[in-house]
């Protein structure tokens, strides 16, 4: 027979033991998103092999303290010492050498693993100019086809399936980061100066999809908004895809307006702002509104309620569009890319 | 005939408490000035977290705009490790260090008390953006070019260069002060091998600050520098370069984690042997240990610019791999200390035990971040956000409530109630573990860092409101312990010199010590004097062989080890 105190030890450590394996069970989701490239796989595979040493590891230690503590506790009343263990060399010398046999195999693996990451096709299938700006994409396309987004709403970045993709990752402002969760990789878009080339990664897509993406390094009252999704089809989708996007570029609204009868004159100053948040016109009749960019960084605008949508405008230029006649009423005039900091209301009075 | 005994207790003049206090120079009030300071902090930081996670709790924007958003994160991350962490343990070595030496106070009493004020300071500084247009709002580690005077203009910015540079002096002046005292003010027979763990890893810590801070102050006054006199350090349009930014802060940065872990280290290795009434196990290679982690702390930066594309991967992957190395010996060191030990559990070990296991997740993730691969998945997203708290918080925090559960006896002479200090350890260790084990979680699904919002459809609604749950768990858990510190100075039983059969020298005189510390030292063999004197049959140096032990300078200990267990074989 079990000797009483020995039992309702191990029932203690089994009561000790249960709020872990929960912690265990929990460790089971403790995954990254189902890897959707070739490269993303490999690092999907290396974080297991990772995770599973640092399972045993956490049990291992985890489950000494909670040993520990349940069967070497003081017993009320006892006074006496322990014996001094004050250390033993040979076990000191396993123990510096077992973590360092982890951490050494777990280096080599990794940089294994940061072989194909890093990997450089000789001929990519698209190369893609991205530049990141606050707080919005730029996608540039070899084809000519330049996407553009609105902060906010997700830009989408057309790929193709099962062919290197290589972005090249420039910065308008501050840092960014290309971030696609699915694909398991990210990647800083700083403006280098002349002080180094612009990063870039490669890819290859492995199944059809829309994979969403978004900004990763803080830049800003922005920043959350910066979202993008990638768009990956097969080859000839893509081409289709590319030639209807080429096609159906909507000209930016023509500029003009020289003889206005009224002409509202907006400025973009520096530090993202427009120089006014309220502006007015007259009902019924077309006015104009000229766009002036005082500030570093391009900015454009736009009315939300009419669907009117101008074009960027460059640092130290200047637009004016003739707007056609509108309703009484409030309406939202903003700049797309900055919509957080440069948004106003436009009062047409009777 | 009458004769005037001159007492030394005795205040030479008196002055008015309030006066007392602002005009010390007593390293035991200025450690605790520094511990009031840095909770006052702790409260206000932990008061914006709530904020933060308030807003994230669910989809949408409730409570805040992005842009008190981003404030509040950004001064969250700031005062917590500048003005609390840092100071906090800052505080506890400077009460504890010149008792554990022996010595009568801090090598130089009036640069202390500089370094101590120049802290409130600096802090109200950093808070002060509030009252000029709004405070910093680039992250705690105000990345250029967005903290350049172009894309974050406010004068917030500016105030929080400048408190952080003082604060960094303040640090600068302590870690030179704590340097001077351990080297050159301990007590007879108090080799550098016989010196309590907490006070080698106060004067690593002291080190690192000597030799990390100044780098960031440069890289502080550079960028005031480009912010408001035309420089272009980091401008990259006129030839500067941003990633110099980062280079600068991490090389602190780094650094600076150690400097806030290395102390609850100590911590913890002096409270786990009190209450397994063992010695810490490896003293020597702990003490190694440390001195590694110290080394190698300066040569593992870049771990956190992995993804700017812009260091060498496998150098500064293999670095910080290594670092795992004496973290693991000295987690080893631990749990063979309590291994056949005689375990107490009062709230200090509960919260030095929380440390060990807390720790040892950061430790872990810590790890999985430094494998670059690893990392391009998880940099800045809530994964690090969980390993920087699992550091900081589940390691350094715990550390200093041990601390303040442990040493609040010596400084008040009253005991803490232990009932309340268990129901705080056990609501701080449940909300910590429920805020942040599942940021986990959103960052290996791609929730990124710093975002005031995200969309509904992500995925990350529940495991959000479970972490906010969490961190109104911890702002509750305060409770107990600011009734407690209350109830306790009021009305707390008496703790007499010694409630805890403390090893080290600071429980041989009274609680609270007399300004001058000591009336007279026991001798000091090794690294537990007052475990010497108290456990004296059989387990203390027999009195003939006593000058011997004093001659040998080092291995003092294992001397005394060694007769011990011969005379232990003896009996």
């Amino acid at each position: 027979m079990p000797h009483p105190g020995a039992r309702s030890r191990a029932r203690s450590i089994v009561s000790a033991g249960a709020p872990l394996l929960v912690v265990l069970l929990l460790g089971g989701c403790l995954l990254p998103p189902d890897p959707k490239t070739e490269a993303g796989q490999d690092v999907f595979n290396l974080y297991v092999v990772v995770l599973a040493f640092a399972a045993v590891v956490f049990v291992g230690v985890e489950g000494f303290i909670v040993y520990a503590i349940v069967r070497y506790r003081r017993q009320p009343g006892d006074n006496t010492l322990p014996e001094q263990h004050h250390g033993n060399t040979k076990v000191e010398i396993l123990w510096t050498a077992i973590p360092s046999v982890i951490v050494l195999v777990l280096f080599i693996m990794s940089i294994i693993t940061l072989g194909s990451v890093e990997a450089r096709s000789d001929e990519p299938g698209v190369t893609i100019e991205v530049t990141a700006k606050q707080w919005t994409w730029d996608f540039s396309y070899p084809e000519g086809v330049t996407i553009s987004g609105r902060s906010g709403e997700p830009t989408e970045l057309p790929v193709p399936v099962g062919e290197p993709i290589r972005i090249v990752l420039h910065s308008a402002d501050v840092n960014h980061a290309f971030f696609v969760p699915q694909f398991l990789i990210k990647r800083d878009a700083i403006d280098m100066g002349e002080n180094a080339s612009p990063n870039e990664i490669e890819f290859v897509v492995t199944e059809a999809g829309t994979y969403a993406g978004q900004c990763a390094e803080f830049c800003g009252i922005g920043h959350k908004d910066m979202i993008f999704v990638v768009n990956a089809m097969p080859r000839a989708d893509y081409d289709a895809h590319m030639a209807a996007l080429a096609a159906s570029e909507t000209p930016p609204p023509a500029a003009g307006g020289e003889d206005c009868a009224t002409t509202i004159a907006l400025a973009a100053e520096e530090s993202i702002r427009f120089d006014t948040d309220s502006i007015e016109a007259p009902e019924d009749e077309d006015f104009c509104i000229e766009l002036t960019n005082n500030d570093i960084v391009e900015h454009n605008v736009g009315i939300d309620e009419i669907g009117f949508y101008g074009e960027n405008v460059a640092p130290g230029e200047s637009i004016t569009y003739v707007i056609p006649a509108m309703e009484a009423g409030e309406y939202t005039f903003l700049c797309t890319l900055h919509p957080q900091a440069m948004v106003g209301v436009l009062t047409v009075t009777e | 005939m009458a004769t005037t005994t001159l007492d030394p207790r005795a205040d030479t003049y008196g002055r008015s408490w309030v006066l007392d206090w602002l005009t010390t120079v007593d390293h035991k009030k200025i450690g605790i000035l520094y511990i009031v300071n840095s909770f006052i902090f702790f409260f206000a930081a932990g008061i914006l977290a709530l904020v933060i996670r308030s807003e994230l709790a669910v989809p949408g924007l409730q409570f805040v705009d992005v842009e008190t958003y981003n404030q509040a994160f950004t001064m969250h991350g700031t005062i917590m490790i500048f003005l609390f962490v840092v100071p906090v343990l800052s505080g506890f070595g400077n009460y504890i260090v010149p008792l554990q030496i022996g010595a009568p106070d801090m090598a130089f009493p009036r640069i202390n008390a500089l370094s101590f004020w120049l802290l409130p300071l600096g802090g109200l500084l950093i808070f002060s953006g509030y009252l000029f247009g709004g405070a910093a709002a680039e992250g705690w580690t105000g990345y250029a070019p967005l903290a350049a005077e172009r894309f974050s203009p406010g004068v917030g910015t500016d105030l929080w260069i400048i408190g952080l540079t003082l604060v960094g002096t303040a640090s600068i002046l302590g870690a030179v002060n704590f340097i001077a005292t351990i080297f050159k003010m301990r007590a007879p027979g108090m080799t550098l091998f016989r010196m309590p763990i907490f006070v080698w890893t106060m004067l690593v810590t002291a080190v690192l600050i000597l030799l990390a801070t100044p780098v960031l102050a440069g890289g502080l006054i550079a960028l005031f520098i480009d912010r408001n006199y035309g420089g272009s350090f980091f401008d990259p349009s006129v030839g500067g370069n941003p990633i110099l930014w980062q280079h600068i802060f991490w090389f602190f940065g780094h650094p600076e984690v150690y400097i806030v872990i290395l102390p609850a280290m100590g911590v913890v290795s002096e409270i786990i042997p009190v209450f397994s009434r063992k010695p810490l196990f490896g003293y020597k290679a702990f003490v190694f240990a440390t001195i590694a982690i110290g080394l190698l702390s300066f040569s593992v930066w870049a771990h956190h610019m992995f993804t700017t594309g812009q260091v060498l991967l496998p150098f500064f992957a293999f670095m910080t791999t290594l670092i795992g190395i004496p973290t693991g010996v000295k987690m080893f060191n631990w749990l063979a200390t309590m291994w056949r030990g005689k375990i107490t559990l009062a709230t200090p070990m509960l919260f030095a035990i929380g440390f060990l296991a807390m720790f040892l997740i950061g430790g872990i993730s810590g790890v999985m971040l430094g494998q670059p691969p690893i990392d391009f998945h998880l940099q800045d997203t809530y994964f690090v956000v969980a390993h920087l708290h699992y550091v900081f918080f589940g390691g350094s925090v715990f550390g200093v409530f041990a601390a303040a559960y442990y040493w609040f006896p010596k400084m008040t002479g009253r005991m803490l109630n232990e009932p309340l200090g268990k129901v705080h350890f056990w609501l701080h260790f449940i909300g910590f573990n429920l805020t942040f084990f599942p940021h986990h979680q959103l960052g290996l699904s791609g929730m990124p860092r710093r975002i005031a919002d995200y969309s509904p459809d992500a995925g990350w609604t529940i495991l959000n409101l479970i972490s906010t749950v969490g961190a109104f768990m911890i702002a509750v858990s305060v409770l107990p312990f600011l009734i407690n510190v209350v109830a306790s100075l009021i009305n707390g039983e008496p703790a007499g010199d010694d409630p805890w059969e403390g090893n080290t020298l600071e429980w041989a005189t009274t609680s609270p010590p007399p300004p001058y510390n000591f009336d007279r030292l026991p001798p000091i063999h090794s690294e537990r004097p007052l475990f010497y004197l108290t456990h004296g049959h059989g387990h203390a140096v027999a009195a003939g062989r006593e000058h011997e032990v004093e001659e040998a300078e080092e291995g003092a200990d294992e001397d005394v080890a060694g007769d011990v267990e011969k005379r232990e074989g003896l009996v």
